[in-house]
């Protein structure tokens, strides 16, 4: 242990504290420094992002042997690959010889992957099959006797097609680690017949000028909703009065109590969801009685019913899925403090008519991305809220606090019908819009920073 | 001979008018004028990118950036930056069209397809950042009684990496 470690070990403390997380008191704070500060970031790249468990696709993007897609985990550029027999890998996008980026691609099929600079070549499982011309390079035994394959990550894990990886070994099993997220991906998987999901080819990617850390609270943020989409509700409210029943309305059975909850889990995972019974938009399950009925039969009515419930998952640190109008995958890359790259997916039961793809190709379109009615101002908003963090000396804001007078623990009548058990859980009237469910992700995040200080000191 | 060139004359003097037009009035925010150009089935369509090369070619499979096979759509974005509601609209990006590359033939009775390439310098005054949009517009015109009618916009964006909002003023 020396004085450098030391330094950084004390330094990623002190950061840690920025969370200022106090439950018997019921005080949480967050200082506006950690949406802000160049050494945070690179604390969070380091210690957070680089790891743990990142989503980093789904099996179905490389269904066949030699399919590939591209990726990162924290700043590493990723490679993930179908080999020749149908083993999915992951590995660090850079080649062994001088570190070019061996596939600059954002997706495709190819058996070898050659690399541009000197032309060493790497099959479909990161095996090295060729350093040019080796025989006349003068090379040291130090050198014949190293691996020349692409490095995999350390950790990679599927949960039903959703694949994981991880740069540190030092992590929990996959299992362990999504705990009862699973069950809320579940309910999008359970959707298909065949228990498989897709993403809709036209993935897009968008940036915004402001933290990650507000696009992984707007995810879980139902407050706002109302306010900040305003002018899309107007849209909706108006589009309804004419809607036909292809519009794919559904109803909650009678008896269901309204209102808005979330169940907060270990690891930094949360999920937000509202039972209404007027509802502003339509489904596609929704929108053919008879396989509603199927999936209901196969699934049963009470996880029918949380099919067609509003449903917001965060799986920290990079993930949100949601189950709305249509269904969104969504992951972010931290570019810088103040910059934020999104790559959006919208996602699909394999299976659905064609009638229901379109219809949820639509909903997908006018609701979120950079290009939606409702995205488009939540990012416009990170930017307002990053513009304002720059008041770095103002006391801390007030945003974490709603349901904090209320936090459930143990059994609820919605943890059991799902059967579930969070950690925490919420639940008010669907004017509530809880906050704690924010506080996993940053009891995690403290976890990490605190736990790589532990490592380093 | 002599007619054939006076009539490509006029397709190009047709497709120029209305482009340009049409440039100008969404850089003075004159949308009811506007989206007026569009016949009320007109398809307005910003294809995504499937890989380095490709877009996307079926809106009804694949995900669009924007997608509205009717006028409603357009005039639904309209409302909503009107209502002065929308967070993207306060305040507004100013936008700068600028069109060329322009070839127009006609490809039907009463048809005229156009391409023609555009750059959109978009500046927001709220954070005094700027930056361009570009790509490739086809343009489908259809004659409506006297007037020359925007029936189908495809719009390419070829940086397809958006900041923060992409809207139909700003491509
Ligand atoms: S850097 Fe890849 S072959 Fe030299
Ligand atoms: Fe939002």
């Amino acid at each position: 242990m020396n004085a450098a470690s030391q330094n950084h070990a004390a330094r990623l403390r002190e950061i840690s504290r920025l969370v200022d997380d106090r439950p018997s008191e019921r005080i949480f704070q967050v200082d506006r420094r950690i949406f802000s500060d160049p050494a945070v970031f690179d604390a969070e790249l380091r210690h957070i992002f680089e790891a743990t468990w990142n989503f980093i696709g789904l099996e179905s993007q490389v269904a066949r042997p030699n399919d590939f897609v591209t990726t990162h985990i924290g700043r590493h550029p990723i490679l993930v690959m179908r080999s020749a027999d149908g083993k999915v890998g992951a590995f660090l996008n850079t080649c062994r010889h001088r570190g070019t980026v061996v596939c600059p691609f954002k997706q495709g099929r190819q058996k070898f992957h050659v690399c541009r600079y000197h032309g060493w070549a790497y099959d479909s499982s990161g095996r090295n099959i060729s350093v040019t011309e080796e025989a006349s390079g003068q090379y040291p035994p130090s050198f014949s006797n190293q691996n020349h394959d692409l490095l995999p990550v350390a950790r990679l894990g599927s949960y039903r097609g959703f694949l994981f990886a991880s740069l540190s070994a030092d992590v929990p099993q996959l299992e362990e680690f999504l705990g009862d997220t699973r069950a809320f991906l579940d309910l999008i998987i359970d959707q298909s017949d065949s228990g498989e999901v897709e993403f809709v080819p036209g993935a897009s990617t968008y940036t915004f000028d402001a933290n990650w850390k507000l696009q992984f609270e707007n995810g879980l943020d139902y407050y706002h909703f109302a306010t900040t989409h305003s002018s899309y509700v107007d849209i909706l409210k108006k589009r309804n009065a004419t809607a036909g029943p292809d519009a794919g309305f559904t109803v909650e059975p009678g008896g269901e109590q309204e209102g808005q909850g979330s169940f907060s889990f270990d690891y930094g995972h949360a999920v937000n969801w509202s039972i209404k019974r007027t509802q502003l938009y339509g489904r596609p399950l929704g929108m053919d009685p008879a396989r509603l009925d199927a999936v209901r039969q196969r699934v049963g009515s009470t996880r029918a019913k949380w099919m067609l419930r509003q449903r917001n998952l965060t799986i920290f640190p990079n993930l949100q899925v949601i189950d709305i109008l249509s269904a969104q995958v969504r992951t972010w890359r931290p570019l810088a403090p103040d910059k934020t790259e999104m790559v959006s997916h919208c996602l699909a039961p394999v299976g659905e008519s064609a009638a229901a793809r379109t219809l949820r190709i639509r909903n997908y379109e006018d609701f979120f991305n950079a290009s939606g009615l409702a995205s488009s101002d939540d990012n416009v908003m990170y930017e307002f809220c990053q513009t304002g963090y720059d008041a770095t000396s103002a006391a801390p804001t007030q945003g974490y606090l709603r349901g904090v007078a209320d936090i459930g623990h143990g059994e609820s009548a919605h943890t059991r019908e799902l059967g579930i058990t969070p950690s925490e859980w919420s639940f008010g009237p669907t004017s509530f819009g809880g906050e704690t469910n924010f506080h996993p992700g940053y009891r995690e995040w403290h976890r990490l920073l605190q736990h790589a200080a532990g490592e380093t000191a | 001979m002599a007619g054939g060139a006076i009539k490509q004359t006029d397709v190009h003097a047709v497709a120029g008018a209305t482009i340009f037009r049409e440039a100008r009035l969404l850089d003075s925010g004159e949308w009811a004028d506007w989206v007026a150009m569009y016949s009320e089935d007109a398809v307005y369509w910003v294809p995504g990118w499937l890989d380095e090369y490709t877009t996307t070619n079926d809106p009804d499979t694949q995900v669009s950036l924007l997608y509205h096979d009717a006028r409603r759509g357009l005039e639904e974005r309209i409302a909503r930056i009107e209502s002065r509601k929308s967070i993207t609209a306060l305040p507004l990006p100013r936008t700068v069209h600028q069109i060329s590359n322009l070839e127009a033939s006609e490809t039907g009775p009463d048809e005229i397809t156009c391409h023609s390439v555009f750059s959109v310098h978009v500046y927001d005054p709220r954070v005094a950042k700027e930056h361009l949009r570009h790509g490739r517009y086809a343009h489908t015109l259809r004659r409506e009684g006297d007037t020359w009618k925007i029936a189908r916009k495809v719009i390419t964006l070829v940086n397809d990496r958006v900041p923060t909002v992409l809207d139909f003023y700003s491509i």
